[in-house]
């Protein structure tokens, strides 16, 4: 089992100002799965299905450079880490290159075994290397023993089955005006009732003994159904997508009022076309009506 | 939407306001703990909420019809209704966008006795709240507040200075005297407790901190510390930054009344559409009074 690759330029800003605070306020414990053309950050994929999943996607380009990956398991990887480790080795890599030696620098990210200090039990670490003019630095992040290819293969699963789009989706018009609201809305309630009509109307409400509000947002894209309640904090949790710079927002509710789907799109620079080598989307599981 | 339903005519007020955060500051002054009942009362001439610690700290927002872009009251004599305040900032605050101006539409009774406020900035989004009224508490102790004397006992001072004199005065805690002395011209606040702290404002020394000044005579009384950190701990920052005057009124008995000015002006962001109408009109200013009682204290100078 083997991974090395260089992480881009573009990839350590992806990750290191957009991504990585947006993952790291939503979960802390996060698998990186690797293939052979992507790399994916799941969050509460495989453990049991309460709170919010998320899972970013980016093709292999989008990130890295000279990427090598070799398994059993058909050239898949995966294994659990800490992303606020993961987002400070990156941080402190960033301060290495953009500090001294400019672009030509190159960070290197490789999966390693290795023995820690009073320990006699080798353990694997994505280790990253700056190489510098005069210096390297290494920084070693602990991550969990690879997946097994049982896990793997569950892992896959749970993947395929979060790609699955709701049949309805609306788009958000101004997302961050919408998790602006909804933050302040924290204040008044916990529970908040989402609701998405086939005529593109994206209603959200919270309803007390004291108070009722809610906002409407009408004349939005799309066809669909209405859905029962997530929790206020799962919502806004995942509005915290909004650290990622995402251009465009769809909400969608899935079959069965199972889980309530935010899906978040990037434009390829300078452009209004979507970029396709980046995704992320968020599940937030639905309170059954009846409770609390 | 069932507060759309409602018919205008039937309500006893319905006013427009086009810029939330300004209220949000105002009220946000007087909300010294997390739930706090207050009472509103509606008149022709504006909207005064008025909130009370039992018998010892009074303060009333007044939210004049000025302030609104709109203000129809058709009410027979003056509606009065309780409310949580802390519900009421907090939905209020889910109004303001920051960096816009949001304009809110506020109409009372609705049905069922409810508060109904509205976003009114644009036709395909809305945001909406209602909130429950309660019939309210009798006041239970009236702060009406009389002249100490035929001159007034009174100075001003730039809030920010205000601020930071009561906060200083936190580690001696407990109890602090405000005297007033006419010579010279100075005002002491002393805090005795774990330790001694006192802060002296000569007028002639630093006008432009203790900005005016009026005392015939001396005056002590003492205030307990929390009631008077109540006056100034809870005015929003940027309200602090304004920096303008704070007055505080000594009357009778040493009923000490402290005024605060909020500007409820449209953020600087819309200064040059208003410039015409003029900069920072008088009447886009909130005005919030805080009463405290003076401490029971037998070394009390004066009366």
């Amino acid at each position: 089992m083997k991974f090395k690759a260089v992480v881009t330029e573009n990839g350590v800003s992806l990750l290191d100002r957009r991504f990585l605070p947006a993952l790291e306020k939503m979960g802390k414990i996060y698998h990186l799965f690797l293939t052979r053309d992507h790399a994916f950050f799941l969050h509460n994929l495989i453990t049991t299905a309460d709170g919010i999943q998320s899972i970013a996607q980016f093709r292999k380009q989008a990130l890295f450079d000279d990427y090598r990956i070799s398994s059993q398991n058909e050239d898949r990887i995966a294994f659990a880490f800490d992303i606020s480790l993961l987002l400070r080795a990156v941080r402190s890599s960033v301060s290495i290159i953009s500090g001294e030696f400019g672009i030509a620098n190159r960070l290197q990210v490789k999966l390693v075994k290795k023995l820690p200090p009073n320990s006699t039990q080798p353990m694997p670490f994505l280790t990253f290397e700056t190489k510098g003019y005069k210096s390297a630095v290494i920084q070693d992040v602990p991550i969990s023993k690879p997946l097994s290819r049982a896990q793997l293969l569950q892992l896959q699963a749970a993947l395929d089955a979060a790609q699955d789009l709701p049949p309805t989706l609306v788009q958000v018009p101004d997302s961050n005006r919408l998790q602006n609201f909804v933050d302040r809305m924290k204040h008044v309630g916990d529970l908040l009732n989402v609701s998405i009509s086939k005529y593109g109307d994206l209603h959200l409400q919270i309803s007390t003994t004291l108070i009722t509000l809610g906002a409407e947002f009408r004349k939005l894209l799309v066809v669909g159904d209405k859905g029962p309640s997530p929790n206020v904090r799962h919502f806004s949790k995942s509005l915290q997508c909004h650290l990622a710079k995402p251009d465009c927002a769809f909400y969608g509710i899935a079959p069965q009022g199972a889980c309530l789907t935010v899906i978040f799109q990037f434009f390829i620079p300078g452009t209004r076309q979507t970029d396709k080598s980046i995704s992320l989307h968020c599940r937030l599981p639905v309170l059954d009506p009846g409770s609390s | 939407m069932s507060s759309s339903a409602i018919e205008t005519d039937t309500s006893d007020l319905v006013c427009q306001l086009d810029n939330v955060q300004g209220i949000v500051d105002a009220l946000s002054t007087v909300r010294w703990k997390r739930h706090q009942d207050a009472v509103v009362e509606l008149s022709e001439h504006g909207i005064v909420l008025i909130v009370e610690e039992t018998g010892c700290l009074q303060a009333k927002v007044y939210l004049q019809k000025e302030l609104f872009i709109r203000y129809e009251y058709t009410a027979q004599g003056r509606p009065r209704f309780g409310l949580s305040l802390g519900l009421f900032v907090d939905c209020l605050n889910t109004f303001s966008v920051p960096g816009h101006s949001s304009s809110i539409e506020i109409q009372y009774p609705g049905p069922d006795m409810q508060l109904l406020i509205k976003s009114a900035d644009s036709l395909d989004d809305c945001i909406y709240a209602e909130i429950r009224t309660r019939i309210p508490e009798t006041i239970s102790w009236d702060y009406n507040f009389e002249p100490a004397g035929s001159t007034p006992l009174s100075f001003t001072v730039k809030s920010a200075v205000l601020k930071e004199a009561i906060d200083d005065l936190e580690w001696p805690g407990s109890s602090i005297q405000i005297i007033l002395k006419p010579v010279p011209p100075s005002v002491t606040f002393r805090g005795e407790g774990h330790g001694d702290l006192q802060i002296d404002l000569m007028y002639y020394a630093n006008t432009d901190l203790l900005i005016a000044f009026h005392c015939d005579h001396e005056v002590s009384y003492r205030y307990k510390y929390k009631f008077l950190r109540a006056t100034t701990s809870n005015v929003p920052s940027n309200v602090i930054k304004d920096n303008r005057g704070s007055k505080l009124t000594i009357g009778r008995g040493g009923m000490l009344k402290v005024q605060h000015l909020v500007s409820v002006a449209r953020p600087s962001t819309s200064h040059q559409h208003i410039d015409s109408a003029g900069y920072q009109q008088p009447s886009r200013i909130a005005y919030i009074e805080f009463f405290v009682k003076p401490e029971e204290d037998e070394d009390t100078v004066n009366d």
